[in-house]
């Protein structure tokens, strides 16, 4: 820290550091070009293994087609629309709006699988689900929740959704009948199933998560005919801890599987203890017969409706949370602080609960006990302060506009 | 004073750091949601410089590139790079385009890219992108404004103590019921 320590370095290996002196000025450290920047030197402190930081693709390959037979049909149809006179009339226009349904129909099909893994990671999707390993998402999923009178909260990747708006179970539909890795439709039964969980829910073990529903052998994508493991429970995120992630995936089985190790009492519905779950330990034991094959995942925070579920379902009393800033880096206390305020430089290295009780005991002096506070002046300023010192005045002019520490009472 | 005479060495700033960093009771949460603190905006930005040109400050922003047949549009992340793209070359788009680079190409881009944002979450981000008004890139532009998509980033929320004279307003303490706002319902498109 000390100028003494850098002096001791220079002696000790001259030819890597010099103290420079440049017109009267003492550079300290390597000149700029030769040292390493903020960047380079925080890209090696957090350097990773490659070895162990190497991500295993934990999903399905898939087949592509023939790329001439692609690229005949894709050619033959872009001729046609560049013959068609119609569409070239509403694209000279700036008429041509083209069917967002459609665009997205085929997008989830080609390139929308490996977009989706992305943004999964920039969510740390699988990083806090799986840990090391990923998946790309063959099989798209379709999620809504249903918010009466025809409409609908759709689940896509990262949207947001109100607690109130996922109160009740969401309808889910895929094609179950779909090969992930082909694409095409298969022959024979299928079986899937489908786990919801929310990995920033636990209270006190972080990496747990909760086990918000769970479904097993759903036959050829027909969700309602799933043998329900775990019913549905709406996510409760608490106030003030921000935005939880619900995270839902979709696992394609090999056959029908006996998951009932993991069933979920009636009773315990409600019981968080029993849902705590692990995605990496559930997949670690069942990825002889289970791989992933579809994800979707909204993000929901707090809202109104959360303290009846939280008194009326969890049986909790509703937490409250809010954001623990960094407290500020204060220097030791001198005994002569120079062109310091020597009223707010006390208060800094006072004890904090002193400093509150004499605020809270000037505020009550000047409450009535029925009547309530003093009115505020309507001119704050207009009202001379006579025979104080400076400081004082300075305190009671802050006091008086509402600056400083009389808002925090 | 018995303070003033321990020595201000660098591991005692360290300890110190430390001491304030530490949660003082072990009744805390963490969120592990990587966004929620962009979201809450209290998450780190970086500064860049004041001169510098285009701006380093940002979480998200958007990047265009437009090459002699095509056009793509991405969000970008500062630290993750490449989160969300649409391109006129994807086959998706393109199959309904009479041209991959005309105006309506760019407008059915930005209309294609802006759907894609809500569907992700990620709405607000910075737009460097200096576009001459009236042409392609302009109504690109704003068609994405205009389906929903803001070029304005919230500005980082500072830590207030204190002795500071003003306290802000916590983005988490303010509903949205207590808004009290006549926003119509979402739908499915």
């Amino acid at each position: 820290m000390s100028f003494s320590n850098l002096l001791m370095k220079s002696t000790a290996n001259p030819g890597v550091f010099l103290t420079v002196t440049r017109q009267g000025h003492v550079l300290r450290g390597k000149p700029p070009g030769v040292a390493r920047t903020l960047e380079q030197r925080l890209r090696e402190e957090t350097v990773t293994d490659v070895e162990v930081a190497a991500r295993v693709n934990i999903g399905f390959p898939q087949l592509k087609e023939s790329r001439s037979a692609q690229l005949k049909t894709r050619l033959e149809h872009l001729k046609a629309q560049r013959a068609s006179k119609q569409l070239e009339q509403l694209a000279r226009n700036n008429k041509l709006l083209i069917d967002l349904d459609k665009v997205q129909q085929i997008y989830v099909k080609t390139t929308g699988q490996h977009d989706l893994r992305l943004l999964a990671d920039h969510y740390g999707v699988f990083e806090h689900l799986y840990g090391s390993a990923y998946f790309v998402p063959r099989v798209p999923l379709t999620i809504n929740y249903q918010l009466g009178e025809g409409l609908l909260s759709p689940v896509h990747n990262g949207n947001v959704i109100k607690p109130a708006e996922a109160l009740k179970a969401p309808e889910i539909s895929f094609d179950g009948k779909i090969d992930p890795i082909t694409g095409k439709t298969a022959t024979g039964d299928t079986y899937w199933t489908l786990v919801a969980t929310n990995p920033d829910a636990h209270y006190s073990q972080q990496a747990t998560e909760c086990l918000h529903w769970f479904i097993a052998n759903i036959p050829n994508g027909q969700v309602k005919e799933g043998q329900v493991l775990a019913e549905y429970l709406p996510p409760f995120p608490p106030r003030g801890v921000g935005y939880q992630r619900m995270v839902f995936v979709l696992y394609k089985q090999d056959s029908r599987l006996d998951l009932s190790s993991y069933q979920l009492a009636e009773q315990d519905y409600a019981n968080l203890e029993k849902r705590n779950f692990s995605t990496l330990d559930f997949y670690r034991q069942n990825q002889e017969q289970l791989t992933p094959a579809g994800l979707a995942f909204f993000q929901t925070n707090w809202d109104e409706s959360l303290t009846q579920f939280y008194h009326n379902v969890l049986k909790l009393k509703e937490p409250v949370y809010e954001y623990d800033f960094p407290k500020a880096y204060l220097s030791d206390q001198k005994f002569f602080p120079l062109k310091q305020p020597f009223n707010l430089y006390m208060d800094k290295h006072r004890d904090q609960k002193v400093l509150n009780k004499e605020y809270l005991e000037r505020k009550l002096a000047q409450t009535h006990p029925f009547e309530g506070p003093e009115q505020p002046l309507r001119y704050p300023n207009a009202h001379a302060i006579r025979d104080v010192p400076s400081w004082l005045r300075t305190e009671i002019r802050k006091r008086r506009l509402g600056q400083g520490r009389v808002q925090d009472y | 004073m018995s303070r003033s005479a321990r020595p201000l060495t660098s591991a005692r700033v360290l300890h110190k750091i430390k001491a304030l960093t530490t949660p003082q009771s072990t009744d805390y949460v963490v969120n592990r949601n990587p966004r929620n603190l962009e979201r809450l905006r209290i998450a780190y930005k970086p500064g860049g410089y004041h001169l510098e040109k285009p701006g380093r400050s940002f979480w998200h922003t958007l990047e265009i590139n437009t090459s002699g047949r095509y056009v793509s549009a991405d969000v970008k992340h500062f630290e993750n790079g490449i989160i969300l793209s649409a391109s006129t070359s994807e086959w998706a788009i393109k199959q309904q385009l009479y041209k991959t680079n005309d105006t309506a190409a760019f407008i059915n881009l930005g209309r294609v890219l802006a759907h894609r944002c809500l569907q992700s979450g990620i709405t607000e981000m910075t737009c460097n992108v200096d576009a001459v008004p009236g042409s392609k890139l302009q109504k690109l532009l704003q068609t994405l404004q205009d389906n929903g998509v803001s070029f304005k980033e919230p500005a980082r929320l500072e830590n207030t103590q204190p002795w500071d004279a003003e306290r802000q307003e916590k983005p988490w303490d303010v509903s949205e019921q207590s808004l009290n706002t006549t926003e119509p319902p979402k739908t499915d498109k």
